[in-house]
Order: structure tokens, then C-alpha cells, then sequence
């Protein structure tokens, strides 16, 4: 009688425990406003309790960032090179026409770097065998304010630094 | 009976004419273009036009530059002998840049050509030095 009365105490308390976890776990409910989109319903907007299961993410995109912070700048650097021609008057004219040359050479790669480069490749492949591998590339900008930091002329080739400074300001037309 | 001046407007209005005429011819602003292009890392052609506007250029100045006059007030030989002072003051207005790579078979070739379009310009002589100043 006694062992009885134990394990029935037991099983009632089992139980009781059981019932208290799953009070613990209320249904996840959510409260959805249906609005009508057009205005045209007739009745009131409802309010309706939707359980949600398994909640997904959804994508939300981010605001448009600015490249470049307003109130900020940014400085890019290059070093063009150049070489001057073999049949030259004088070391002097080699040296402004190396110049010439780098300094093309820096603008193209200012360019390059600011407004990016268009690149085409063909292949022709015959019998299983490459027959020609073509690659272009073509840069076509507009480049002004870019400074000359140094020009240096060793062995008939001239390297130009050149530096440009970005601001936000520039681009906020 | 017609009058000693009788055709007073006629050539009034005909020297008027080659007045401004010759006022504007000279005005001393100048169109200038400048184009160079660069083989494989090697300078290819290089030009530079000047030639006088032939009618009054409309614009804001830019930035300028002062070039020594050496007793001469005709705007090519000041540039040549600055050419290089020139060419910098040039490139800071703006220049548009156009390279073309090729590479064929592992080689490669590249052409960069730098433009500046015609642009007018105003000079201004002093007693020693020309004042190149850009219009916009």
C-alpha cells in the first residue's frame, strides 16, 4: 500500500513537471495588420494571429554608400615610365622625349585607376591547338589637376611620379 | 544738287566695319589644341595648334600662366620657348586620355594618345611677360 501510494506520488509529479514545460513554450503567434491595398474594401482592416513557424530573413538592401566620404579625399599615386627613341639629336631631347612618354604613361595609369579598364580576349582554338590569343584593353578618360611629384632619368628611361587628389566635392555635381 | 558729304553714312558705316573688324582680328585670344601620341613607351607625334580667334571667345578665365615675352609679342615663339612650362599648364587644365593595349600571341603593343581639344585662350601682354589665361 505504501509502495503504491510512492509511486503514485511519483507519477503524479512526473507529470505535473511534464505540464509545467510545455506551459513554459506558448505557441509563437505574431499579430499581422492586413491593410487593403487599394482602399477599396469594405470592411475594416483585420487583425489576424498568424503563427510563424520558421521565421526567414529577408533581404533588405542596404543604402547606397558613397565611395568616398563627403568631406574626405583620396590621393592616388603612379609612377609612368617612358623610354626615349634611338635616334636622338641629343641626350637632352631623349630626356624630354622619355618624359613625354611617362608622362602619358601616368596619365593612362591614373586613368586605369579611376575610371577602370575595358578588356576583351579572343582565342581561336583549331584542331584542339590555340591558334591566336588576343587580349585588348582600352582606357578613354578624362583627367585633370594631377601633379608631377618627380621625374627621374636613368639608363633612357624616365619615370614620372604623378599624384591626383579626389575629393567628394569634385563628383557631388 | 547733292551735297560734298552726301555719302557720309556709307562710309561711315564702311569704316566702322574695318574698325571691328580689325578690332576682333586683334584681340588677343587664341585657339590652341594639343595632341600626343605615344608608341610602346616611346613618344610617337606630339602637335601643337595656335592660330588667332577670329571671333571673340565667350567663357570665364581659368587659372593662368606667365611665360617671359623676350621681346617678342607673337604668342608661338613664347610658347616654344616654354614649351615645356606649357605643356604642364596644359595637362593641369585637363586632358582626355585614350590608350589602346594589344597582345597577340604573348605580345604586346600599346598607343596612348592625349588630347587636349581646341580651347580658346586669352593672352595679355605686359612689358615682360604674356599672361596665358584659359576660357571656359
Amino acid at each position: 500500500m505504501k509502495y503504491s501510494l510512492l509511486l503514485s506520488a511519483l507519477l503524479s509529479s512526473a507529470a505535473f513537471s511534464a505540464t509545467a514545460q510545455t506551459a513554459q513554450i506558448p505557441p509563437q503567434t505574431s499579430t499581422i495588420q492586413v491593410v487593403c491595398p487599394t482602399g477599396t474594401c469594405t470592411t475594416p482592416p483585420a487583425v489576424q494571429k498568424v503563427q510563424v513557424i520558421n521565421p526567414v530573413s529577408v533581404y533588405t538592401p542596404k543604402p547606397k554608400e558613397d565611395v568616398l566620404p563627403i568631406d574626405s579625399s583620396l590621393r592616388i599615386d603612379v609612377v609612368g615610365q617612358g623610354v626615349a627613341p634611338m635616334n636622338t639629336a641629343s641626350p637632352a631631347q631623349a630626356y624630354a622625349l622619355a618624359k613625354r612618354a611617362a608622362t602619358a604613361d601616368a596619365y593612362r595609369l591614373i586613368a586605369e585607376k579611376v575610371k577602370g579598364v575595358r578588356i576583351e580576349g579572343d582565342d581561336l582554338i583549331k584542331n584542339m591547338m590555340v591558334q591566336r590569343s588576343t587580349v585588348r584593353t582600352t582606357v578613354r578618360a578624362m583627367v585633370r589637376n594631377a601633379n608631377v611629384v618627380e621625374t627621374t632619368f636613368k639608363d633612357g628611361l624616365c619615370e614620372v611620379e604623378m599624384e591626383i587628389v579626389l575629393s567628394h566635392a569634385a563628383f557631388a555635381h | 544738287m547733292r551735297s560734298r558729304d552726301g555719302n557720309c553714312t556709307l562710309s561711315c558705316s564702311f569704316c566702322t566695319l574695318i574698325l571691328l573688324s580689325s578690332l576682333a582680328l586683334n584681340a588677343s585670344e587664341y585657339l590652341i589644341s594639343y595632341r600626343s601620341i605615344v608608341k610602346d613607351a616611346i613618344l610617337y607625334n606630339e602637335t601643337l595648334h595656335i592660330s588667332k580667334a577670329m571671333q571673340k571667345c565667350t567663357g570665364t578665365p581659368q587659372t593662368s600662366l606667365i611665360l617671359p615675352k623676350q621681346n617678342s609679342e607673337n604668342i608661338q615663339k613664347i610658347i616654344h620657348n616654354k614649351m615645356d612650362n606649357f605643356i604642364t599648364y596644359i595637362h593641369k587644365l585637363g586632358i582626355s586620355v585614350e590608350h589602346k593595349e594589344e597582345n597577340i600571341n604573348y605580345q604586346n603593343s600599346s598607343t596612348t594618345i592625349l588630347t587636349m581639344h581646341t580651347r580658346c585662350f586669352k593672352v595679355d601682354f605686359n612689358d615682360n611677360f604674356a599672361r596665358i589665361t584659359a576660357l571656359k
